[in-house]
């Protein structure tokens, strides 16, 4: 009992150290500017189709500002329509608590002048309307700053993604099969019954 | 010629002695094939609530139609448990479930062929019509069982079947993970684990048609024509709907088992997230949830029959309405704890006590009607879909989570403390009476048959 208490009241109090201390987004500074291939609507195919995410700092801002900066993290994020009606994409300025960017594309180091790299869109992303987001960490592993591809109300350079789906003919043909089985089996009792009322019958 | 039984029975064949761990003929071997099949109706038809964190991202739902369709698959059984009660009544619950359980399952496996949310709901309310099998379940305890036994009996055929959700809530995250692994993607998954739920339902029924009785002397045809009693199907309806105890029963039943329902529906999305849990742990603590069916239920039926043995149907009811309300509490409770731990932790003791109440309300219901038994079951099993249809349409529906999901949980606690309390109207004047008054000595005009049975129950 004592045992239990105890491991209750530290996750307790894990989780309150945990909320305490965890950045916000708003005290993120954007200072990345960040710029993907996909036009505004476009759809994409997901596992087909390649996004290209070109990144820099910012350089109408102040030349030691990006000094604590270590690696980059960029994510694939939900745009506000693809938000409606989801709580579990919901945005909160808490970043531990924050939904909206669900899927990682890719962690690269940090470097200021122009970078670029190439992104599948993967097999899993479900369809909904996305941005991308980098968010750039200290050496502690906290998040400093940020960039998107979108503007601070997230309602330019959306694009689309579209999934496959996992249907396939083999599945289709072997539940058509089952069916058949089920029902027929069915039949088949209810005949083997009759004839064996009839048997006790004719008895 | 008389059959002799393995276990004692009474004037009636049934039995008056319960083992749960034996197979006697055709008693206890109706017991299993009873719980075993309607286990695979509750698994069928709570596969698709753990994974609908997966499947909502793949079919683009939005938290409405996710809630339309936990309220889809709890209305197609209310009005499929309608109609079971009387068809029992007719058929027998062997053919009855049988049929009911080979019609749905194909419908299960056609899961993997939804691509929209609107055949997620359809699908969804079609799957539901399997657990009106749980109205053949009891029907076929309470004609193999004694009054002595009932409640056992039923508790542990209706808990051990119940455990059907839970063992889903475990079972599908783990399979769609086991497929994740083989390197299928998510889409495709998931849609292959809906093959394990719907061949299970197959071989149940299977197993029932082969191998079960509808009662002592043989199958309800030939059993039949032996009773000097002629009924026609409109005769058994009418005096089951017209008996008031029935709505009642259902309506507290539906504050029971139909919360209890709700509960399958949304614990595991609840659990996953309010605390940000991966998929199989969230599926783990809702397991845990159906998983205390195994003795819950069957110890709310225990209760019902001790309390019956020592102080008649007073005892009965007095010990449905304290565990009921005991439970509402708790379930109020839930909404209103933060931790995770803590929330588990009630979690559990909810589970029991509410999973114990549909048992005891179970060891009430033989003793209402013994001619239209199979319409007063059906009216209180389709009760408790009701319930759980109105608690899951005014609380876990609506758009943009108006009431949040724990905020809903309180609620529906309080709804439960309030209509337990209609237990208190009831009142049985030859079956021990009620919860304030003992039974009367005057003859009843409800059911003019067999009144030595009654002698039983004391």
């Amino acid at each position: 009992m004592a045992i239990q208490g105890f491991l209750v009241v530290s996750l307790l109090f894990s989780c309150l150290a945990a909320t305490s201390y965890g950045v916000t987004f708003s005290s993120l500074q954007e200072s990345l500017v960040v710029t993907a291939s996909p036009k505004h609507g476009q759809v994409l195919r997901a596992g087909e189709d390649n996004i290209v995410v070109t990144w820099s700092f910012n350089k109408s801002l102040a030349a030691g500002t990006d000094s604590s900066y270590k690696t980059v993290k960029f994510k694939l994020c939900y745009a506000p329509v693809s938000q409606q009606d989801r709580a579990w994409r919901k945005t909160e300025d808490h970043l531990n608590k924050d939904k909206t960017c669900q899927h990682n594309i890719v962690t690269k180091p940090y470097s200021s002048s122009n970078n670029t790299f190439t992104w599948t869109a993967e097999r899993d992303v479900p369809t909904a309307t996305y941005f991308i987001r980098a968010y750039a960490y200290n050496s502690a592993d906290h998040e400093v700053a940020y960039g998107q591809t979108t503007d601070a109300h997230k309602t330019t350079n959306l694009f689309n993604v579209q999934a496959i789906s996992g249907r396939h003919v083999s599945l289709d043909i072997a539940s058509i099969c089952f069916s058949a089985f089920a029902v027929v089996s069915l039949f088949g009792f209810f005949f083997l019954e009759k004839r064996k009322a009839k048997k006790s019958q004719a008895k | 010629m008389e059959e002799s039984f393995s276990i004692p029975v009474d004037l009636n064949h049934k039995a008056t002695e319960f083992n749960p761990f034996s197979i006697s003929s055709p008693h206890m071997q109706a017991f299993h094939l009873a719980w075993l099949s309607l286990f695979s109706c509750f698994f069928s038809t709570f596969s698709i609530p753990p994974l609908i964190p997966i499947i909502r991202e793949d079919l683009h739902l939005s938290h409405s139609d996710v809630g339309k369709a936990a309220v889809a698959s709890f209305v197609g059984s209310i009005f499929s448990r309608l109609v079971m009660g009387p068809t029992c009544d007719l058929v027998g619950p062997r053919i009855a479930s049988a049929t009911l359980s080979l019609i749905t399952a194909p419908i299960v496996l056609s899961t993997s062929f939804i691509s929209s949310p609107s055949s997620f709901i359809l699908i969804r309310f079609l799957i539901g019509f399997s657990l009106a099998n749980f109205v053949a379940n009891q029907f076929w305890m309470s004609s193999m069982f004694s009054g002595r036994v009932v409640g056992i009996a039923n508790g542990f055929a209706a808990g051990w079947a119940n455990v059907g959700s839970g063992f889903a809530q475990l079972f599908m995250p783990l399979i769609y993970s086991f497929f994740i692994k083989t390197n299928l993607s998510s889409s495709t998954a998931w849609r292959i684990a809906f093959i394990f739920p719907a061949i299970f339902q197959a071989v149940t029924a299977i197993m029932v048609i082969a191998f079960g009785q509808d009662l002592p002397d043989g199958n309800f045809k030939r059993a039949k024509k032996n009773t000097t009693y002629k009924d026609n199907a409109f005769g058994v309806l009418f005096n089951g709907l017209k008996n008031y105890r029935g709505w009642i029963l259902g309506l507290t039943y539906g504050f029971c088992f139909g919360v209890e329902l709700t509960t399958d529906n949304i614990i595991a999305q609840y659990f996953y997230d309010r605390f940000s849990l991966d998929i199989e742990t969230a599926g783990i603590i809702a397991a845990s949830f159906g998983f205390a069916n195994i003795v819950s239920r069957p110890a709310g039926g225990m209760v019902s029959d001790e309390m019956g043995r020592r102080y008649g149907m007073r005892g009965r009811l007095w010990s449905l309405w304290v565990v009921q309300t005991v439970a509402g509490l708790l379930c109020y409770w839930l909404g209103r704890v933060n931790s995770l731990w803590g929330s588990i932790l009630v979690m559990c003791c909810f589970s029991l006590f509410v999973q114990a109440a549909s048992g005891l309300t179970f060891g009430v219901v033989p003793f209402v009607s013994k001619r239209s038994l199979g319409v007063i079951s059906g009216m209180t099993g389709s009760g408790g879909t009701v319930g759980a249809v109105v608690t899951q349409v005014l609380l876990f529906s609506g758009s943009d989570n108006k009431i949040s999901t724990e905020k809903g949980i309180s609620i529906m606690g309080l709804m439960m403390l309030f209509c337990t309390l209609l237990l208190t109207l009831i009142y049985l004047p030859k079956s021990g009476g009620g919860m304030f008054c003992g039974s009367s000595k005057e003859s009843d005009d409800d059911d003019p048959i067999n009144v030595q049975d009654y002698h039983l129950l004391a």
